[in-house]
């Protein structure tokens, strides 16, 4: 049973989370406070971590990057005030999986979960983030698991190949895909560089939560989000 | 007496006057009729006597001789001699036994004579006074002596008629001469008594006039020179000038020195002058000066009274003056009906107290400590008037204790300033509103938890459901209890923030400010903890009311909090036992003291004066408009309190506000 810790200073909050997780077969561990949730994760070690950002004393911000001090590789979600998308940023960029909005959605929750999942499974298997295919004329970068500084080399071959080729690029992004800050500042240079060579850029399979991140960032200016694969190819094509 | 004390004073001169000549002139008259008469009637007596003595002497002879028609023509010659003819009425001579001898009767002898005893020699002569044929005469009789005998007697009737002729001449002579110097007295006394009189008579009578308050008569009298002209003074015209001797002798004391050197007199007082004459004269000059004094200061009070009426007839305050004790509307003027909506005979038949219930209350209690300071005017400010159609309105008003009519009554003056107060009100509320936009988000932070608790266990409910799960009680029951209570926090939040923005009654409440402070934090209270700051409370239980409006004050807190916040915020590292905001309240005094103290950066004592100015901030500009302390100042100091500030710059702020404690027995009269 994967071990998932919850960290809220809202006991209510973390009532609920223990239902739910508990029905979803995690074996679920809580804390009231951020301190309280670094000294069980010492312990502990829960593969995947869901902490609030707003909490009195150490916030949600420190919780995560302790955490990430000790190990990169955890996952951890973390739990946002509605919109406040400045520190959905600010916790991308300290490598966060994900962030859910409260109040918390079911298919938000279900989707931040699956996604972590999927990139425990990718870290365990060392399957690669980033894959370059070529799909007619276009350039397909896919994207799974997290997007990013390792991933600058890939982002950037897949870039020099599509170039090469003279065709459009489309970068897929998978389900449990994320990108953090350093993912988003190769992804703008990136398509920056497009823009100025020309080359037409699509976006698709972004998550509705990575959708607003790139809105936010400026990044939906630079290429055009769709919805489905198709319609981004009829585009690219065109 | 009391006659005499009726009558004027001319006719008590004249009178004496006259009734003291007229008795000296009578005891003057019998004085000398009564020496003249005696001296007559004796010179007379002297004169009859001597007649008898020598017609006793010559008629002896012929008594002896026993002739007695020598004897019979010797009375007729003694009788009829020269003037004697008037005198003498008649003469008889006797024998020594009284039988006639001779008579110089032409008609038979009366016998009245008869038997009157003869005189002796030792008698020498009788008088007697008597009656003779109808005529009043003294009769005098003498003895004609031979040797020792006595031989006979000689009678001589003497006329008293040619007497009383003589005393009636005298007397019409002194009658004369008496009415002569009655009448001329007469007429000195009555010139006399007008004399004296007139004048008086005349101040009397213009005295009489003044009283009846007629000032534009003469005073005119006589003896007055033309030459005195008080319109000539230069006061007279400008009654503003300080030359009057009474306004110099009273108020110089009072003058400083610059008002003092602007005292004048005129060199040559053309006003108050002497004249020379008679007492009587100089009084009616004093008089003279006096009655124009007088005008002159009857002039001055009116044109001082027209000028003080206007200002209260054309102020654009409303003026009532009300009786001290009874509240009655004395007087009113028009700007009070205006403003009231009362007419003038409706506003004094209603008591003061039904424009304003609350005037005993808040303000006379302020009148009577004030005048026992010796400081009588009091200004009460934002009380509650009532229209006549029960609008109320908001008044600043200003009352003075003062006598009218002969009754203590107070001058009340008010400003209508609910204008002033609605924009007060709104500029509280947009400041209120401004508070509330800057805690939207620790609100909507705060509405999201029981938000969230909703939302997860209600859809873990739709999961249960979507599965075919069958729900055991035992997860149900946590489910449902923890929506309920997630619900009843968010409502009442809500209920804070719905109560919060309402824009406050114009009647103030009796508040527990405990209440009001255990509202704030329920909001801001989280926000504080989220920015690792603790609150604690240390409030005095239980806590006296105040009369406030529990919005404002609440206002009041969150700006105090949220100041201590942001000084805490800018504080570069905390004390050792943290960061903390302590709310207390307690009683000191009889009054609701309640502390907010920081432990941020604290003011430095240059700024100290101006925070509470409007539009002062220490913020970076954007950060704030610099009004929430001055507006939080503006709304204790309308609740009759204070603030105080206690700083150390590094070691934080304690904010203190003073409000009186609501007092229960107004509370009562509610």
């Amino acid at each position: 049973m994967t071990k998932i810790l919850v960290i809220d200073d809202e006991r209510p909050t973390l009532g609920m989370f223990h239902l739910f997780l508990e029905k979803y077969g995690y074996e679920v561990l809580t804390a009231e406070n951020g301190q309280e949730g670094l000294d069980i994760y010492e312990t502990e070690k829960p593969p995947i971590i869901l902490t609030d950002i707003k909490m009195p004393g150490m916030d949600g911000i420190q919780v995560l990057s302790r955490i990430k001090e000790v190990n990169p590789l955890a996952e951890v979600i973390v739990i946002t005030g509605h919109g406040d998308m400045d520190l959905a940023i600010r916790a991308l960029n300290l490598d966060a999986t994900d962030f859910i909005n409260k109040p918390i959605k079911k298919e938000e929750l279900d989707a931040a979960l699956q996604r972590a999942e999927e990139r425990i499974r990718l870290a365990q298997n060392q399957e690669d983030e980033v894959r370059v295919q070529t799909q007619g004329q276009i350039m397909v970068i896919d994207v799974r698991g997290n997007v990013t500084s390792r991933s600058e080399a890939a982002l950037l071959d897949a870039y020099r190949q599509a170039q090469g080729k003279g065709s459009g690029i489309l970068l897929r992004f998978s389900e449990n895909a994320s990108i953090n800050g350093a993912g988003i500042a190769i992804l703008t240079q990136l398509l920056l560089d497009c823009r100025a060579k020309e080359i037409p850029t699509a976006v698709t399979g972004l998550s509705e939560n990575f959708r607003r991140v790139f809105g936010i960032v400026g990044l939906a200016t630079l290429t055009e989000v769709f919805n489905s694969e198709d319609e981004a190819i009829r585009s690219l094509n065109a | 007496m009391k006659f005499f004390g009726s009558i004027s004073l001319s006719k008590k001169i004249f009178i004496t006057t006259l009734a003291f000549i007229l008795l000296v002139s009578g005891i003057i008259a019998l004085l000398a009729r009564w020496i003249l008469v005696s001296s007559l009637t004796v010179e007379l007596e002297h004169r009859g006597t001597a007649i008898a003595q020598s017609l006793s002497d010559r008629a002896r002879s012929h008594i002896l001789d026993n002739d007695i028609p020598n004897l019979v023509s010797l009375a007729f010659d003694a009788a009829y001699l020269g003037e004697r003819r008037d005198l003498v009425s008649y003469i008889f001579i006797t024998d020594p036994e009284g039988d006639l001898l001779a008579h110089t009767f032409t008609r038979q002898f009366p016998h009245e004579l008869h038997g009157i005893p003869a005189p002796t020699t030792e008698t020498a002569r009788t008088v007697r006074d008597m009656v003779v044929a109808g005529l009043p005469v003294f009769d005098i009789a003498v003895p004609i002596t031979e040797g020792i005998y006595t031989i006979g007697s000689v009678h001589v009737g003497l006329n008293k008629r040619h007497i009383e002729n003589l005393v009636a001449k005298l007397r019409i002579t002194f009658l004369g001469f008496i009415s002569m110097v009655i009448v001329a007295v007469f007429f000195i006394s009555l010139r006399i008594a007008n004399y004296i009189t007139m004048p008086i008579a005349k101040l009397t009578r213009i005295s009489d006039e003044l009283s009846r308050g007629n000032f534009d008569i003469s005073v005119d009298l006589e003896g007055s020179d033309d030459e005195w002209k008080p319109q000539e003074c230069p006061a007279y015209l400008n009654t503003d000038l300080p030359c009057w001797h009474f306004d110099q002798a009273s108020s110089v004391g009072e003058l400083d020195e610059t008002q003092a050197a602007n005292l004048r007199t005129c060199r040559q007082c053309r006003f108050y002058r002497k004249v020379p004459g008679d007492e009587v004269q100089q009084l009616a000059n004093s008089f003279r000066n006096m009655v124009w004094s007088i005008k002159l200061y009857r002039r001055r009070l009116r044109e001082s009274e027209e000028k003080y009426r206007s200002l209260f007839v054309s102020g654009p305050d409303p003026i009532v003056v009300v009786d001290a004790h009874t509240f009655e509307i004395l007087d009113a003027n028009p700007r009070a009906e205006d403003v009231y909506g009362y007419t003038r005979e409706e506003l004094s038949r209603i008591p003061y107290t039904a424009l304003d219930p609350d005037f005993a209350s808040q303000c006379l209690v302020r009148i009577d400590a004030m005048t026992e300071q010796g400081n009588s005017c009091v200004y009460c400010s934002k009380l509650i008037h009532y229209r006549k159609d029960g609008v109320p309105i908001y008044v600043n008003l200003h009352a003075c204790p003062i006598s009218y009519k002969n009754r203590q009554a107070l001058i009340i003056a008010s400003a209508d300033v609910t204008e002033m107060i609605e924009k007060d009100a709104q500029l509280i509320q947009a400041s209120k509103m401004k508070t509330l936009g800057e805690m939207s988000a620790g609100i909507a932070h705060e509405l999201n938890q029981p938000l969230n608790a909703i939302k997860m266990g209600s859809d873990f409910l739709t999961m249960l459901s979507e599965e075919d799960t069958p729900v055991t009680p035992t997860q149900l029951r946590p489910i449902t209890s923890e929506i309920s209570q997630q619900v009843d926090r968010a409502t009442d939040i809500i209920n804070t923030l719905r109560a919060f923005g309402r824009k406050a009654d114009m009647i103030r409440e009796h508040l527990n400010v405990n209440d009001s402070i255990r509202g704030v934090l329920k909001i801001v209270g989280h926000q504080l903890s989220l920015a690792g700051i603790e609150t604690s409370l240390e409030l005095a239980e239980p806590l006296p009311p105040i009369l406030a409006h529990d919005n404002r004050i609440q206002q009041v807190l969150f700006n105090l909090v949220t100041n201590a916040r942001d000084a805490i915020a800018k504080a570069p590292a905390p004390p050792e036992d943290g960061h903390r905001i302590t709310l207390r309240t307690l009683v000191r005094d009889d009054k609701v003291l309640v502390q907010v103290q920081d432990t941020g950066v604290g003011i430095p004592e240059s700024v100290r004066g101006k925070i509470f100015e409007p539009f002062f901030t220490t913020k970076e500009t954007g950060q704030g408009m610099g009004l929430g302390l001055s507006i939080s100042y503006g709304i204790v100091k309308d609740y009759g309190g204070d603030i105080r500030i206690e700083s150390e710059p590094g070691r934080g702020t304690l904010f203190e506000l003073f409000f009186p404690a609501a007092r229960k027995a107004i509370g009562a009269m509610k």
